[in-house]
C-alpha cells in the first residue's frame, strides 16, 4: 500500500485530501506544518508528498527546496493558491513534479497523485504499448488493433500514447491538455471530449469491446477488462 | 522611437523670439540714426542752396548768365547744378536744361534720377525779381551714401543675429531636449505599465526638474495605490480559494457516500456541476487579474504566429466538425514577433472557441494571418451573429455579457481573457463586422510606442 504524506494547513482542505486518498487505497498522513512537515518527510518511508505551498513554520518552497538538497526524491504533487505561471515554474524548479492550483478537483489531485507514483514505478524500456488486443509500436508509430492497422493522425497517436502509458489509470482532461498539447490554460467548452472521441471512433470500432472508457466526473481511462 | 526635432523646444522657440526682437529693435535704431543723419544733412544742404540762390539773387541781371557759367566751370567735380531759364521756361544759363519747369516757390525738394536731373539731387527754384527762373541744387549722393551704409549695417547686423539667435538657440535647445528625451522614455515605460520607473532629476533645480518631481510623487502614490489594491485582490482571491476548495471537497465526498438516495444523488451532481462551473469561472477572472498583474515577460521569445495559428486551427478543427463547422487557416505570408506562444494560443483558442460558440451548424470559421502595413494580425473571421457595433468594445471589458452570449452557456469572460492577453502584450483585439459575422483580430504591433507618437 502506497504511503503519502500531506502537508497542508487549512484543516478541511487537509481532512478532504486524506478521506479521497485513503479512499482511493492509499495511507495517509497529515501534518499542517511546514517545519514538521520537512521533518517528516526526511524521515523516509513515504511514496508521494502532496505539499502546500504556503504553510506557516517554513514555506512549502522552501520544504522542497531543502528535500531535495538532503538528496529526498520523493515525488512532490505542489498544491498552491499561487496560479502564475512564474510561481508554477518557480514551484517545479524547486524540485517538485507536479503543480496544482486551488481550487482544484479532488479527482485531479489524486489522478496527478497516481500518474507520479507510476512515474516513478515503472520506468521501464517498453517499445511495444499493449491493452488488450490494441497494440502501438513506439519505434515504428504503427498502430493495430487485432491485428488490423489503425491510421491515425500525429495528434491523435500523441493522445493514445498518453493514455496507453498510464493504462488503467484515470487521467484528467487537464492532464491529457497538458501533457499531449503541452499548454496550462482552460481550453473550454468539450474541446477534449471531441479529441477523446475522435479517437475512440477509431480505436474503438462498433461490435468490439471498448477500451477507452469515460470516468464520470474524472476523466478518461484506457483498460482491458469489461 | 522618434526624437522631437530641436526646433519644437520651447527654449528654441524661445531664443527666435527674443532674437526677432533683438532685429526688430537695431532695425528701428538705426532708421532712426539715419532720419536723424538724413534730416540734418538735408537741411545742412538747404542752408548752403539758400545761401548760393541769395548770391545769385544779388548779381546784376545781365552778369548771372556768366557767373552762372563761371560756378559751372569752378565745379569740376559736377556736384553742383545751376539753371537759369527765361519767363518761357527757355534755358539761358546752367547744367539742368531738364529742371526748366520747376515750381519757382523758394523751396529746396528732392528729386529723383528720372525728374528731369539724371542722378538723385537736391534742389530749389525761386523766380528773379526780373522774371527768370533761377534753379540751384546739389548732387545728393552723400544722402545715398549714408543710407547705403545704413542699410549695409542692418542687412550684417540682422544677418548676424538670425545666425547667431539660430545657433545659440540650437545649443540652449539640445540640453533640454536629451532632458526631455530621458523623461519620454521613463513616460512610455511608465504607459507600459511599469509602475516602478521614476522620471530622472538633473539636480538643477529649474522647471523640468520641478515637473519631474512633481510627476515621481504622484507615480509613487498610484505604485503604492496599485500594490495596495493588487494586495487586496490576492488576499480576497485566496480567502476565496480556500472554501471554493473546501466546498468543492465536501460536494464530492458527499456524493462517494453510499447510502445516498437516487434523488440526492442527482441534486449532488447538479450542485457539483454549478461549483465546478463557479470555479471554472473564478480561475478565468483569477487569470485575467494574473495577466493584469503580471509586469515580468519571461516568456517573451520570437514567434512564428503562423505556426500558432495552425496549431490553434488543429486543436479545435475536431471541435468545428462535430458541429458541422468548416474550420480553414488562410495566410499570407509568415511573420514573427515577440511574443509569449503559450498565451498567444491561449487567446487564439478563446478567440475560435467563442467562434464555434456563436456560429451557427454549417457555417464557416476562417483562420487568418493577415499582413497589415503596422504589422502582422492574427484573425477569427466567423458567420455567426456577430457582435452590435455598440457592445464591441463592452464584450472585453470584464464581467459583461453580450445580449448574445445570455442563451447560451459560458460566463462571457472569454473576450476579457484574449484582451487582457492582448494587453499585456502591447497589443490589442479589435472587433470588427464580417457582414454578417464577426472578425476578431489581435493586432501585433506595440499599441503604447505609436499612441505614444501621436
Amino acid at each position: 500500500m502506497a504511503r503519502v504524506l500531506t502537508i497542508e494547513d487549512d484543516e478541511t482542505t487537509a481532512r478532504e485530501i486524506v478521506a479521497e486518498l485513503t479512499s482511493r487505497g492509499f495511507e495517509v498522513e497529515a501534518v499542517a506544518d511546514g517545519r514538521e512537515g520537512l521533518v517528516r518527510a526526511a524521515a523516509g518511508g513515504f511514496d508521494a508528498i502532496t505539499l502546500d505551498r504556503m504553510l506557516p513554520g517554513l514555506d512549502g518552497l522552501a520544504v522542497l527546496r531543502v528535500l531535495r538538497e538532503s538528496g529526498v526524491e520523493t515525488p512532490v504533487l505542489m498544491i498552491s493558491a499561487l496560479s502564475d505561471v512564474d510561481e508554477r515554474v518557480r514551484g517545479l524548479r524547486a524540485g517538485g513534479d507536479d503543480y496544482l492550483v486551488k481550487p482544484f478537483e479532488v479527482e485531479e489531485m489524486s489522478a496527478r497523485l497516481e500518474a507520479l507514483l507510476r512515474r516513478r514505478r515503472a520506468p521501464e524500456r517498453q517499445t511495444v504499448l499493449r491493452v488488450a488486443d490494441l497494440a502501438f509500436d513506439l519505434v515504428t508509430r504503427d498502430v493495430s488493433r487485432g491485428g488490423e492497422a489503425i491510421r491515425l493522425l500525429p495528434t491523435e497517436m500523441k493522445l493514445l500514447e498518453y493514455l496507453m502509458r498510464n493504462a488503467s489509470e484515470v487521467v484528467t482532461r487537464t492532464m491529457i491538455f497538458e501533457a499531449v498539447w503541452g499548454y496550462h490554460f482552460d481550453p473550454g467548452t468539450n474541446l477534449i471530449d471531441v479529441h477523446l472521441g475522435q479517437l475512440r471512433r477509431k480505436i474503438d470500432p462498433p461490435g468490439a469491446p471498448p477500451l477507452i472508457r469515460t470516468i464520470r466526473g474524472a476523466g478518461y481511462s484506457i483498460r482491458a477488462e469489461a | 522611437m522618434a526624437i522631437s526635432p530641436f526646433w519644437r523646444t520651447s527654449r528654441f522657440r524661445r531664443t527666435l523670439i527674443y532674437g526677432a526682437a533683438a532685429a526688430a529693435l537695431l532695425a528701428g535704431m538705426l532708421g532712426l540714426i539715419y532720419a536723424q543723419t538724413a534730416g540734418y544733412l538735408g537741411r545742412e544742404a538747404d542752408k548752403i542752396l539758400r545761401v548760393e540762390a541769395a548770391a545769385l539773387e544779388t548779381s546784376p541781371p545781365a552778369d548771372l548768365p556768366r557767373r552762372i557759367e563761371q560756378a559751372v566751370h569752378d565745379d569740376p567735380r559736377h556736384i553742383e547744378i545751376y539753371g537759369l531759364f527765361s519767363r518761357e521756361g527757355l534755358r539761358i544759363a546752367g547744367n539742368a536744361p531738364g529742371l526748366a519747369h520747376l515750381q519757382p516757390d523758394g523751396r529746396s525738394r528732392e528729386l529723383g534720377p528720372t525728374e528731369g536731373y539724371p542722378e538723385t539731387c537736391r534742389v530749389m527754384a525761386v523766380r528773379l525779381p526780373w522774371g527768370e527762373i533761377l534753379v540751384v541744387g546739389r548732387l545728393a549722393n552723400q544722402l545715398a551714401e549714408v543710407r547705403r551704409i545704413i542699410m549695409a549695417a542692418l542687412m550684417w547686423s540682422g544677418g548676424l543675429v538670425a545666425v547667431a539667435g539660430l545657433a545659440l538657440g540650437a545649443a540652449l535647445s539640445i540640453q533640454p531636449m536629451r532632458r526631455i528625451q530621458a523623461v519620454r522614455e521613463a513616460s512610455l515605460r511608465v504607459a507600459q505599465g511599469d509602475l516602478a520607473v521614476r522620471l530622472p532629476i538633473a539636480g538643477r533645480h529649474d522647471e523640468i526638474d520641478m515637473l519631474a518631481g512633481v510627476v515621481n510623487q504622484m507615480m509613487d502614490e498610484i505604485e503604492r495605490l496599485a500594490t495596495e489594491a493588487r494586495s487586496a485582490g490576492d488576499v480576497v482571491a485566496h480567502d476565496l480559494r480556500t472554501p471554493l476548495t473546501r466546498l468543492r471537497l465536501l460536494l464530492s465526498r458527499l456524493r462517494q457516500a453510499s447510502d445516498l438516495a437516487p434523488a440526492h444523488a442527482v441534486t449532488l451532481d447538479e450542485a457539483l456541476a454549478e461549483t465546478d462551473a463557479l470555479m471554472g469561472r473564478f480561475k478565468a477572472i483569477l487569470r485575467i487579474s494574473e495577466f493584469e498583474n503580471q509586469r515580468r515577460r519571461a516568456g517573451f521569445r520570437q514567434v512564428e504566429l503562423l505556426t500558432l495559428l495552425e496549431q490553434a486551427a488543429d486543436l479545435y478543427r475536431p471541435l468545428a466538425a462535430e458541429k458541422g463547422i468548416a474550420l480553414e487557416t488562410v495566410a499570407h505570408g509568415s511573420a514573427i514577433v515577440q511574443a509569449d506562444p503559450d498565451l498567444i494560443l491561449e487567446a487564439l483558442a478563446n478567440l475560435i472557441d467563442n467562434a464555434v460558440k456563436f456560429t451557427p451548424h454549417g457555417g464557416a470559421i476562417f483562420l487568418a494571418l493577415a499582413v497589415a502595413p503596422d504589422g502582422p494580425e492574427l484573425v477569427v473571421v466567423d458567420n455567426g451573429p456577430g457582435v452590435p457595433p455598440e457592445e464591441r468594445a463592452a464584450v472585453t471589458r470584464r464581467f459583461y455579457r453580450s445580449r448574445r452570449d445570455q442563451t447560451r452557456p459560458g460566463a462571457g469572460l472569454g473576450l476579457s481573457i484574449v484582451a487582457a492577453i492582448a494587453h499585456l502584450h502591447g497589443f490589442a483585439l479589435v472587433l470588427e463586422d464580417a457582414e454578417p459575422g464577426l472578425r476578431a483580430a489581435i493586432q501585433c504591433w506595440p499599441r503604447a510606442l505609436s499612441s505614444g507618437e501621436a
